[in-house]
């Protein structure tokens, strides 16, 4: 997962309606702290780059660092377990 | 100081609905895990019953619906409760044969809401493949993938492995491969239903199942990122339960296809046992009072070798389907557990015997 990368959730994933859960075939995944925030901006067409950008306007203070590095870790991790693609 | 385990908590929802939509089925696969007996069509919910179910699941918190059967296919009225499930916030996963599945009518269901269907595969060569499922079939489920693959659809791909097809295991994995699923489950054959009449055909050999390990593990670890693999571990060669369906009473709810709700797909076998139907109650009332989803809940049933181990908080007492089968007795420790005075008779079971010859339904 690169900063340039632009990331889609896979085919038969999508985030519960209220929930902080990811639906994905057969299963579910919890989400965490900015976990809900990170792939509701997900939309196969923003980079992480904007997505982070976004995040960043949403959460006035937040380090740009720290929320970036959060969002490639969590995006990889995502990737590894096939809900996310690139 | 030894520290008595905690009592085994009770569980506040499910989180799955199984719906068995019907019993009809083109394929008499040799390990079919429905019950020998089965409903018969004139007895089925009706499209209005479904829809209703499935609403109450929905309210009661359920996350997945499981349309399964039998054939789903089966079911004319199949795109309508897809969108039924869906129009109550469930997730639709479709288990399928994909015999009779046309490119209209998958069109049909993936726009009614459709999002996960899976496919299971007998074997990689269509002789043998055809022979276990009982009828042509192999070639249909090769013909359907590139179809699935135009639409916006999560795809399983299932490999059923036994004793006839684990040698090959390695080149099954592959052709899995090349059809480029989401999702890859490898699955032992579970000895219930249909599947119990050909245990002794079906039952891998122990150099078998200690040769697939390694192998799975390799195509886990290589096609991570691309296939989400997930593995069934062949129960009898177990030193410890599975949480069979996590748990009795805990994780699912299964609706046959006249409407009965059982805590799990083989609940039916054991005696006694009397099940409510979403026609007379509703189906948070059935997950809380029905006497067939209290009767192995919590720990209060257990052996006392259970009740002091502290595994119950992760295996629930094992299954109490198999604990019947292979003991006679469904409150018995399941004798998977090598903590069990029957699992000895596992060993002899392991035995698989060359010789059998495959008994079809019907």
């Amino acid at each position: 997962m690169e900063i340039s990368s632009v990331p889609r959730l896979a085919s038969g994933c999508r985030l519960h309606a209220t929930d902080d859960i990811l639906l994905v075939p057969e299963g579910t995944l919890n989400l965490s702290g900015p976990a809900r925030e990170i792939l509701a901006r997900i939309d196969g067409k923003r980079t992480v780059h904007a997505i982070v950008d976004d995040l960043l306007l949403q959460f006035e203070g937040a380090n740009a660092e720290e929320v970036r590095q959060d969002v490639l870790q969590l995006l990889s991790r995502m990737r590894q377990r096939g809900v996310i693609r690139t | 100081m030894e520290q008595t385990p905690r009592a085994v908590d009770l569980p506040a929802k499910p989180f799955s609905l199984i719906a068995e939509v019907t019993h009809r089925c083109p394929l008499h696969c040799l390990y079919c895990s429905n019950p020998v007996e089965m409903k018969r069509a004139q007895e089925e919910l009706s499209t209005e019953d479904w829809k209703r179910v499935f609403q109450q699941a929905a309210e009661m918190g359920v996350l997945h619906l499981h349309l399964t059967g039998g054939e789903p296919l089966a079911r004319r009225d199949l795109a309508e409760l897809i969108a039924a499930g869906r129009a109550a916030g469930l997730y639709v996963n479709m288990i399928t044969s994909g015999v009779g599945l046309t490119e209209q009518r998958l069109e049909g269901l993936v726009q009614a809401g459709l999002e996960h269907l899976q496919l299971s595969f007998q074997d990689l060569e269509e002789v043998s493949a055809d022979f276990i499922a009982g009828t042509r079939a192999h070639a249909i489920k090769l013909a359907l993938v590139p179809i699935l693959k135009r639409y916006d659809l999560a795809f399983t791909v299932n490999l059923v492995v036994h004793r006839l097809n684990l040698d090959r295991l390695e080149e099954f994995i592959a052709l899995a491969e090349e059809l480029e699923p989401n999702r890859l489950e490898i699955a032992h054959v579970q000895y219930y239903g249909w599947a119990l009449k050909n245990r002794a055909l079906l039952m891998p050999t122990e150099d078998q199942v200690r040769r697939s390990l390694p192998l799975v593990e390799a195509a886990r670890n290589r096609l991570r990122g691309k296939i989400h693999l997930e593995a069934v571990f062949p129960d009898y060669f177990g030193s410890f339960p599975k949480a069979c369906v996590g748990g009795w009473g805990r994780q699912m709810m299964l609706v046959d296809p006249i409407g009965e709700v059982l805590p799990c797909h083989a609940a039916a076998i054991i005696p006694g046992l009397v099940f409510d139907s979403v026609r007379d109650h509703e189906l948070a009332w059935i997950w809380k009072e029905s006497e067939a989803f209290m009767r192995f809940r919590g720990d209060a049933w257990m052996p006392t070798t259970c009740l002091e181990c502290p595994r119950k908080e992760r295996d629930f007492g094992g299954c109490r389907c198999q604990a019947f089968l292979l003991t006679g007795d469904p409150d018995a420790m399941d004798p998977v557990c090598s903590y069990s005075p029957d699992h000895g008779k596992l060993v002899d079971l392991r035995m698989s015997s060359p010789e059998l010859l495959p008994i079809y339904r019907g």
